[in-house]
């Protein structure tokens, strides 16, 4: 009797409970889906509701996703005819969908808006939207890596002054590494995932290779240097496997003296980090040497599945006329060289600030390629590999070149 | 005399063993009470120096858990309803004959369930989409938790079955009764504590299921404490503190429901009610 | 359609219906998704393809490619090292709690519910507190293994390719031993007490009795402890994910991770299938094993 009772309760109530989700829809009102990883404190959840309110004819559906599952959701949903509207996607992994169709072409969209203008986006964000010459989508916002460093720390050791070569950085975190007090030199991430591709890159970059040259003698060199920070053990161990927004959290504890890491962090930073801190470019192979970084954060696109391209279109549009908002609410970078951004009033956000406005021109895309996370997943290896003693870094790089030539000789 | 002194030694024994092995539960409650900074301080402090008593009072609210949890419930249930009807007629044939089919069966029931759900999670969707069911997410949920439990569920109650003997059985046929009503009056009974608990323990599991609701759950109305957790947990999360908390309000409940059942549950699963 | 009904209700039929429901809703969800798997390792895949069958044949050419990746080895190694070490972990650890708490003292029985708490917990909530306890610079253990002398440096059990394997061991081990237990308690149960008493009569010593009735009458019970926890331990995916993420390089990649990682990371579904099928492989093998041990099982 029970038995009967629970089954049917369960059923009746997961269909009770479907009716109340989806309330008598208005006439002519149009439903749009919109997944992001932005929860209440970040931008897409925000604009998201405003624009709900204050478009009367369409309805908007706001679903929080991980930064992990975005790409596996999506695809999964799109295969089966379950896709949102709007997804924002991470950069490097734009041009997977894109190159599939999977994402709708708003080049001419863009031509006729009043709101989107290609000419104001910075290059390297542009071009992660782009697709054989179309544009697939339009940045959400962007970011880089620089070097934070402790004040209080450099002071005690005698360090006037933030490296600007390898070498200096290695020499300044040894000066800085304080084992006795819990106090490492640097700390940065080599996870193996996207965050340790993301901050290995830019290293590459500087020296003379790329993904598609990642065993060129400067990328080599700068993997030596990076196995040097961790046998020394100048940073924990754990950065192996420690994503950025941890090891950062160590710097703000005071247990790193200087931690590779982007803007993402300023407002966290300010909260927690209870000394003096600044930050700087990321330091080259050699004095004045090429400078590089890399470009981070997520684009917004559309799905070719959408029925309603217009409504979604309209969306992003919206969200574009709201960049100016980003960095004094959210505390992201637009992607867009037209948008001002205005003294914050706090001294070391706006300091900061403009090393991170400096960085962000050197700053490169990853890819595009649609194969991106295989080659991502080279270089992942390589590093790790390195890291860990498996495998020389030339060896390693040499690899991951094999790899990654297999991939773009396709 | 000599007696006694062995009790005590055995039950200091076992109160040690029971600290270390709870050392990890411990901490998570430590954890939770601890502030921002005491989380990260070395060497870590054993209590908290100043317990944050009113963090559970403020996740709750924060985080929307009466909802969460409620969920959970109703998943849990489903999955445990619709596991014990399927699985225990299941088991009863499986405990009944001894024959290549029942091998083959038996076997086909544990197989089946080698993937995790982490892998079986994209054909189950596909398969659902195609059917509609994702349109009833927690029907979908139920349907899938289910499938994955049910062979612990068969291999449990399969075993309290085979502690009524068939003796009984036969005699309940002898008497006029028809197989459906011996199995009903006669055999159902005896393995009554098995099921039961065997049922129990599968509410738990659903209970804190985690990769089927995340990919099929999509409205935050509908998500178990699972998937809130995650959400909470993201990659770039600080508080440790609440997190535990959360983490703490969503199994304290089941913890102590576990260790008050406790011994009915190893009766019940022994069930040897005529031994 | 008479002789049906009584059928169902008195004969075979009953018996059949009672089986076939329950098999078919699991061939419907569990059998289809491992068909879906074992097709998707002889095709070619494509992360749009996901929702039909209709993709290019490629024969065994992704069980080349698997066999051929220069992770396999130590992957499978790994597999293999983590599942007979949580099983062997949690067996003995179980069988030594579920016959100490055999032993009659005040409170006996209380204690052992206290050792259910790790099977409750959701998955998610151990990895969280183990990634928690494991960390290497302020994690608790490490400050206890210090302040008590066995170690002098910090082991950094998520990062040292050496330790990160036994980091996710030790983690299941503490997750499944309650499992262990209590159904090996279960086991100990159902043994009757006179044939002890009997044993003691013909002057047999603990010892002796452990080897000659204890081992014997658990046969049945040691056999589905040991493949259920055999598949637990290969579902056992929760803690990889919160605590290495099967790294650093593979060093605590198992195979279920790595399926997984190729599939959703890679989005080479076709190479995460093809892993996935060679554990099913594996698994039909222990699986025999389960049921062949079941033929000893005594009745009553």
């Amino acid at each position: 009797m029970t038995i009967r009772f629970g089954l049917v309760g369960a059923i009746a109530l997961a269909t009770t409970s479907l009716l109340t989700l989806g309330p008598a829809m208005a006439q002519d009102e149009v439903t749009i889906t919109i997944w992001s990883l932005d929860d209440a404190n970040q931008p897409a959840l925000n604009l998201a509701r405003e624009f709900d309110e204050q478009e009367p004819g369409i309805k908007v559906e706001y679903r929080e996703i991980q930064f992990d599952d975005v790409v596996s959701e999506a695809m999964r949903a799109f295969a089966t005819g379950q896709a949102p509207d709007i997804i924002a996607v991470d950069n490097p992994e734009h041009a997977l969908f894109a190159a599939r169709g999977a994402f709708l072409d708003i080049t001419d969209k863009i031509a006729n808006s009043d709101v989107i203008d290609p000419a104001n986006y910075f290059p390297g964000p542009l071009n992660s939207v782009t697709w054989d010459g179309k544009l697939y989508g339009v940045p959400k916002a962007t970011n880089t890596i620089a070097l934070y460093y402790n004040k209080d720390l450099y002071a005690k050791a005698g360090i006037t002054e933030p490296p600007k070569t390898w070498d200096e950085l290695v020499e300044v975190s040894r000066k800085l590494n304080d084992p006795a007090n819990n106090v490492y030199g640097l700390a940065f991430s080599a996870k193996a995932n996207e965050e340790g591709t993301f901050q290995f890159l830019p290293w590459a970059q500087m020296g003379g290779g790329g993904y598609d040259n990642i065993n060129a003698p400067g990328a080599v060199k700068a993997l030596e240097i990076w196995k040097t920070i961790l046998d020394e053990k100048l940073a924990s161990p754990d950065t192996l496997t420690r994503g950025q927004w941890d090891s950062t959290g160590t710097f703000n504890s005071g247990n790193a003296a200087q931690v590779i890491s982007g803007p993402w962090e300023l407002n966290r930073m300010l909260e927690e980090a209870k000394f003096d801190w600044g930050v700087a470019l990321l330091p080259t192979e050699t004095e004045g040497g090429t400078r590089s970084s890399a470009m981070g954060d997520f684009n917004w696109a559309i799905f070719a599945s959408t029925q309603h391209p217009d409504e979604a279109f309209k969306a992003l549009e919206y969200f574009a006329s709201q960049d100016d908002r980003l960095f004094p609410e959210f505390g992201q970078l637009p992607a867009r060289s037209d948008v001002a951004l205005p003294e914050t009033g706090v001294a070391l956000k706006d300091a900061a600030l403009k090393v991170f406005l400096e960085q962000l021109q050197y700053a490169q895309a990853r890819g595009p390629h649609p194969e991106w996370p295989k080659i991502s997943k080279a270089i992942q290896d390589a590093i790790q590999q390195a890291l860990t003693g498996q495998a020389s870094p030339q060896a390693a790089l040499d690899q991951a070149a094999a790899t990654i030539d297999g991939i773009l000789g396709q | 005399m000599n007696q006694i002194w062995t009790q005590r030694l055995l039950l200091l024994v076992a109160l040690l063993l029971a600290a270390l092995y709870l050392f990890p539960l411990y901490w998570m409650y430590v954890t939770s009470l601890k502030t921002g900074s005491e989380i990260f301080a070395t060497p870590p402090g054993l209590t908290p120096a100043n317990p944050q008593w009113g963090v559970f009072g403020y996740v709750w609210e924060l985080r929307g858990m009466g909802r969460f949890l409620w969920n959970s419930v109703v998943i849990a249930f489903g999955t445990m309803m619709l596991t014990a009807i399927l699985g225990t007629g299941c088991a009863y044939v499986l405990a009944r004959y001894r024959n290549f089919w029942i091998d083959v069966a038996l076997f086909l029931v544990l197989m089946l369930q080698v993937l995790p759900a982490s892998l079986m999670i994209t054909p189950i969707f596909v398969g659902f989409a195609q059917l509609g069911l994702l349109n009833y997410p927690q029907l979908a949920v139920v349907l899938a938790i289910t499938a994955k439990a049910m062979p612990f569920f068969v291999v449990l109650v399969r075993a309290s079955f085979m502690s009524v003997p068939t003796e009984l059985e036969e005699a309940a046929l002898v008497d006029g009764n028809s197989r459906a009503g011996a199995f009903w009056s006669i055999v159902l009974p005896l393995a009554r504590n098995g099921i039961l608990v065997s049922a129990i323990l599968i509410f738990m599991q659903a209970f804190g299921e985690f990769v089927y609701s995340k990919s099929m759950i999509p409205a935050v109305e509908l998500q178990p404490a699972s998937v809130g957790l995650n959400a909470f947990m993201g990659p770039n999360t600080t508080e440790w503190n609440n997190i535990m908390a959360y983490a703490t309000i969503y199994v304290t409940p089941i913890l102590a429901a576990f260790v008050i059942l406790q011994r009915r549950i190893v009766s019940g699963l022994t069930s040897g009610a005529l031994k | 359609m008479n002789r049906l009904l009584s059928s169902l209700r008195d004969g075979k039929g009953f018996d059949i219906v009672l089986v076939t429901v329950p098999l078919l809703f699991l061939i419907a969800l569990s059998g289809l998704p491992l068909i879906y798997n074992v097709v998707m390792s002889f095709q070619e895949v494509d992360m749009f393809s996901l929702g039909t069958f209709a993709r290019p044949w490629v024969g065994f050419k992704n069980y080349i490619a698997v066999f051929s990746a220069p992770e396999t080895w130590p992957i499978m190694r790994n597999t293999a090292v983590f599942v007979v070490c949580s099983i062997a972990g949690q067996f003995l650890l179980g069988f030594g709690l579920a016959l100490f708490f055999t032993q009659k003292f005040p409170g006996a029985s209380y204690i052992r519910g206290l050792f259910l708490a790790s099977w409750v917990m959701p998955g998610l909530v151990v990895g969280a507190i183990w990634n928690w306890i494991l960390a290497g610079d302020f994690g608790v253990l490490n400050y206890v293994l210090k302040s008590i002398g066995i170690i002098s440096e910090n082991i950094f059990w998520r990062s040292d390719t050496n330790w990160s394997l036994w980091a996710v061991i030790i983690a299941n081990i503490w997750l499944g031993t309650a499992f262990n237990m209590i159904l090996l308690a279960v086991g100990l149960a159902g043994i009757p007490r006179d044939l002890y008493e009997a044993a003691e009569l013909d002057g047999a010593n603990g010892w002796q009795r452990f080897w000659t009735i204890t081992l014997p009458m658990m046969r049945a019970t040691i056999g589905a402890v040991i493949s259920l926890g055999l598949i637990f331990t290969l579902q056992q995916f929760d803690l990889f994910a919160a605590i290495t993420s099967g790294g650093p390089a593979n060093s605590s990649n198992v195979a279920q991770y790595w399926a997984w990682e190729q599939s959703f990371r890679q989005y080479d579904f076709a190479k995460g299938s093809t892993i996935s099928v060679v554990m099913i492989a594996v698994v039909m093998i222990a699986s025999v094993i389960y049921v062949r041990s079941t033929r000893h099982e005594v009745r009553g």
